[in-house]
């Protein structure tokens, strides 16, 4: 699946009369949204550029010349969204485990979502690989402990709201975080905190408006091209509201940067 | 003097090194002689001595210029400005000079032309050379200007001319006077139409503007408009925010003004509105009307009434419209449409002789009601027409429930809008309970049979689970949904009803039972209702039958329930009962046992038959093997009612002894 993306920003003053206007362009009343998303960071060694091509022997290269045009692998952190409710900030009782376990025909409250970097074409909008995986049983920290291996890196919370306008998802969304907690912490919570310890990233309070269009067959180019000019016309509907723009490709970079631990003395490059 | 001094300041310094040429040579000996002097008398040094003095002038050539402005020197700061004086003074001496010329001679000439009247003072010399070239040569002739001398101060008109005048200058006034008089007057009857047409234009916004705001009032959401905003500035949105497209875009009408401001309602608004009929036909009788007798006239109501009425309109006409597009995947399930009108079957319980339908159709809302016709159906007809309603209603709420969710990822393949499942519930109701209700008497009626002959039968049923546990479904509520659309979202899914029948044992320790799970579905995969039988596990291995069993009618279950139930009292209570003095021959429920009546002690076989028919249940002992059809009972026995008493375990038992 792929996903179209503009960006554009709410602040705290406007977002109200924002949702409004909203309101009435999707016809339809806003949804809560509480998430709490944490991002794994992978412990595997990346195989080192070139390590795949074999260079031990003459008559082994000449066998695997074709190979040698594969990419590079790369890392990429990867996310755990929960969906929450509000109840979930201000729950009492104890909880000793997380676990993804649903009933069935409920809908999944945990996910695996894997983000790639913003492909490179102009478009006018952000066009992303995505990946989602519903997570139905077991607990989803173990998952993805076991599933990579995956590091814990940090967590955080999504409050805001949610509108559909045709195959326009709106999301005016606001980041907050438990201050403090985050250096020491090595899992993720398992009881949710108290609404009332959760601090805004953004202490201004403003709020980031995303528009998605979700696009499976990407490489229709009728489809692609329906899905760009459904968010293209959304974007121009909202001039003078919100202005709505491409994000920079590389501040949506999802790589794990790859530091090679031990550096050769032949490799340090003089300045 | 002046030109070369400006030339000198022009030029760039220092001086370009090049030789000058001959004219250059000649230009600059000439500036040298106008600004020092002879040639001879100019030495570096003395050009050195007037630098050091600061002179840039040599006051030598300003002395030689002229003596008689040496007094003036000390006030003229340089020669410049007295040359310029004097050159000034020369040009308008020089100017004056000229003007004295040509006045003299433009009065030599007229005096020549005035006396060129006498032929004898005639002559080309008296006037000016240019007169003579430019005028007299140029055809201008001798004696053509003339000087008489007047006196006008004592000229007195005639007195009719005075009269005359006078009498003009009057009319003159008077006209006037009046023209003045019939301009106010049309003034002021313009100002007067204009305030009149002002109060009448108040007074219509005023009426307008009442009838908006009434209309806004009553909770009417008001919308402008872009195009034709003279005549109709509003319109009204009265259409059901989630109808299908027709629809929706018909919920529009434009308020137009009148002329005395009330509001004209749009042809759309105006159209007569129409209403959604239901009635029952019994053997093509019709016997009641979902109709209403609707007196009030259409000509003088309100607005917001007609706004209303339309609006209703709108809602009956979409059920119809979306029922009849239902129609043609119904055929197959008994529903026709015929002349804009919709049959239903809805056979009736126990009475598959009378031909019950409904009938739907959309008539205009103030048709007559029909006379002459039954009523007794009327409730019927009036249920189906607003469950029809509540769930078009339901439709729309699940429309904007759909559109809310998160959308799928676009695909090459169109989402298609499913049909809303209006005509399906209603075939799925009747039917469901018409099966689930037939089945349900002939369980109870087999169960109370069974337990006068002695026989622990119980029997339990639910028409529908889901109805049966709607309360605690609605108390763990969802919190997407209101309690009304979750309750009629039961009727979009499967209709599920059950009937367990307990069966008694020989040891008595575990009773069996029989599960008929009735199943409706207008659709895939049942195509109507299906009773699914599940025997107990144990029956199924004594009985040598299959666990599970499908039927689409009720008439096949009974007459598998009749044969089975039969077929556990032979082959497995009595069976048990008299297990060495029994055997089983054949898969009829008949029982072979060996009795004891006959007194020498050779046993005779005697078959007892065990029937279980329309709620009646029948034993016949008879001679052993017999043909089935035989009709030799010997003796028999039939229960069919709570007044027999005999346990059917006594009766056998008295018959084999």
């Amino acid at each position: 699946m792929h996903e179209l993306n503009l960006y554009g920003q709410v602040t705290y003053p406007r977002y109200e009369q924002v949702l409004n206007i909203l309101a009435g362009v999707a016809a339809m009343q806003p949804q809560r949204v509480y998430e709490r998303r944490i991002i794994y960071k992978p412990l595997r060694e990346p195989e080192e550029p070139g390590a795949n091509l074999g260079r031990r022997g003459g008559t082994q290269t000449v066998a695997q010349k074709a190979k040698q045009q594969a990419a590079p692998v790369v890392l990429y952190y990867t996310y755990l969204t929960q969906k929450l409710t509000e109840d979930d900030f201000f729950a009492q009782d104890s909880v000793n485990s997380l676990s993804a376990w649903v009933e069935d025909g409920e809908e999944p409250v945990w996910s695996q979502a894997f983000y790639d970097v913003p492909d490179t074409g102009d478009r006018g909008v952000s066009i992303r690989f995505t990946n989602t995986t519903d997570l139905l049983s077991g607990d989803p920290h173990a998952h993805m402990i076991a599933s990579g291996p995956n590091q814990f890196v940090t967590e955080f919370y999504e409050e805001g709201y949610r509108f559909v306008h045709g195959n326009v998802i709106i999301f005016l969304h606001r980041m907050l975080h438990e201050p403090g907690a985050r250096n020491i912490q090595k899992s993720p919570k398992v009881k949710i905190p108290a609404w009332a310890d959760l601090q805004l990233v953004d202490p201004s309070g403003a709020y980031v408006f995303d528009a998605t269009v979700r696009v499976e067959d990407f490489n229709n180019a009728v489809v692609l091209e329906a899905g760009v000019n459904e968010l293209k016309k959304f974007q121009t509907q909202m001039k003078g509201c919100v202005n709505l723009a491409l994000p920079d490709r590389l501040a949506l970079d999802t790589r794990v940067k790859y530091k090679p631990s031990p550096a050769p003395a032949t490799q340090a490059r003089p300045r | 003097m002046m030109d070369s001094l400006g030339s000198v300041t022009l030029r760039p310094w220092p001086a370009p090194q090049e030789e000058l040429s001959q004219e250059d040579l000649l230009f600059k000996i000439e500036q040298l002689a106008s600004e020092r002097g002879h040639l001879r008398n100019i030495t570096e040094q003395s050009l050195q001595e007037d630098i050091d003095a600061g002179k840039h002038v040599p006051e030598a050539t300003v002395e030689a210029d002229s003596a008689d402005l040496d007094e003036k020197e000390k006030d003229a700061p340089s020669g410049q400005d007295q040359r310029d004086k004097v050159f000034k003074a020369a040009q308008e001496m020089y100017s004056h000079l000229e003007w004295a010329k040509f006045a003299a001679t433009n009065a030599l000439d007229l005096v020549s032309l005035v006396l060129s009247q006498d032929p004898n003072k005639r002559s080309l010399t008296f006037f000016s050379p240019n007169f003579r070239d430019q005028g007299l040569n140029q055809g201008i002739p001798f004696g053509s200007f003339g000087i008489s001398r007047e006196n006008h101060e004592h000229h007195n008109r005639r007195p009719e001319e005075v009269q005359r005048m006078q009498d003009l200058e009057h009319r003159q006034k008077v006209v006037a006077q009046g023209a003045r008089m019939g301009a106010l007057d049309s003034a002021v009857d313009e100002i007067l139409k204009a305030a009149k047409h002002l109060e009448k234009e108040m007074r219509r916004e005023t009426k307008y503007w009442h009838e908006i705001v009434s209309v806004s009032d009553k909770g009417w959401p008001i919308q402008r408009l872009r195009q034709n905003a003279r005549h109709a500035p509003f319109a009204v949105r009265y259409g059901l925010p989630e109808a299908s497209d027709h629809f929706k875009a018909r919920g529009f009408a434009p308020l137009q003004m009148d002329k005395d401001g009330s509001i004209i309602l749009d042809p759309t608004l105006a159209l007569k509105p129409k209403t959604f009929r239901v009635r029952v036909s019994v053997d093509g009788n019709i016997t009641g009307t979902s109709q209403l007798s609707v007196e009030d006239d259409f000509a003088n109501q309100s607005l917001e009434k007609s706004i209303q009425l339309a609006r209703d309109s709108l809602l009956e006409e979409e059920l119809y419209y979306e029922m009849s597009l239902e129609v043609r995947h119904l055929l197959a399930y008994g529903v026709d449409f015929r002349d804009s009108v919709i049959y239903v079957d809805a056979p009736r319980l126990g009475n598959a002789s009378q031909d019950r339908k409904l009938l739907i159709d959309c008539i205009p809302r103030n048709d007559p009601v029909a006379g002459g016709q039954g009523h007794e159906h009327d409730w019927l007809a009036r249920n189906v027409a607003e469950a029809l309603r509540l769930l078009l209603a339901h439709e729309h709420s699940m429309r904007l429930y759909r559109r809310s969710q998160l959308p799928p990822p676009l695909t090459a393949r169109t989402r298609e809008k499913p049909p809303p499942p209006l005509l399906r519930t209603l075939l799925a109701v009747i039917r469901h309970v018409e099966g689930v209700d037939s089945l349900y008497v002939y369980l109870g009626l087999v169960t109370k049979t069974l337990y006068t002959a002695g026989l622990d039968v119980a029997l339990n049923t639910t028409r529908e689970t889901a109805w049966a546990s709607l309360a605690e479904t609605l108390k763990a509520s969802r919190k997407d949904l209101s309690a009304t659309d979750q309750l009629l979202e039961i009727f979009m899914k499967p209709f599920d009803g059950k009937a367990t029948l307990t069966l008694p044992t020989s040891n008595g320790v575990q009773p069996e039972t029989l599960t008929v799970v009735t199943r409706t579905i207008i659709g895939q995969p049942t195509f109507g209702t299906e009773h699914k039988l599940t025997l107990s596990s144990a029956m199924t291995s004594d009985l040598g039958l299959f666990h599970q069993h499908k039927f689409a009618t009720v008439e096949e279950v009974k007459s598998y329930l009749d044969w089975l139930i039969s077929l556990h009292i032979t082959h497995r209570l009595l069976k048990s009962e008299y297990s060495s003095y029994a055997q089983i021959r054949s898969q009829d429920p008949r029982l072979t046992v060996r009795c004891k009546e006959s007194k020498k002690g050779e046993p005779s076989l005697k078959d007892i038959k065990v029937q279980l028919n329309d709620g009646q249940l029948k034993a016949t002992l008879m001679a052993a093997d017999s043909p089935p059809e035989s009709d030799d009972a010997e003796q028999s026995h039939t229960w069919s009612g709570p007044d027999d008493n005999a346990a059917l375990r006594e009766v056998i038992r008295n018959w084999v002894g």
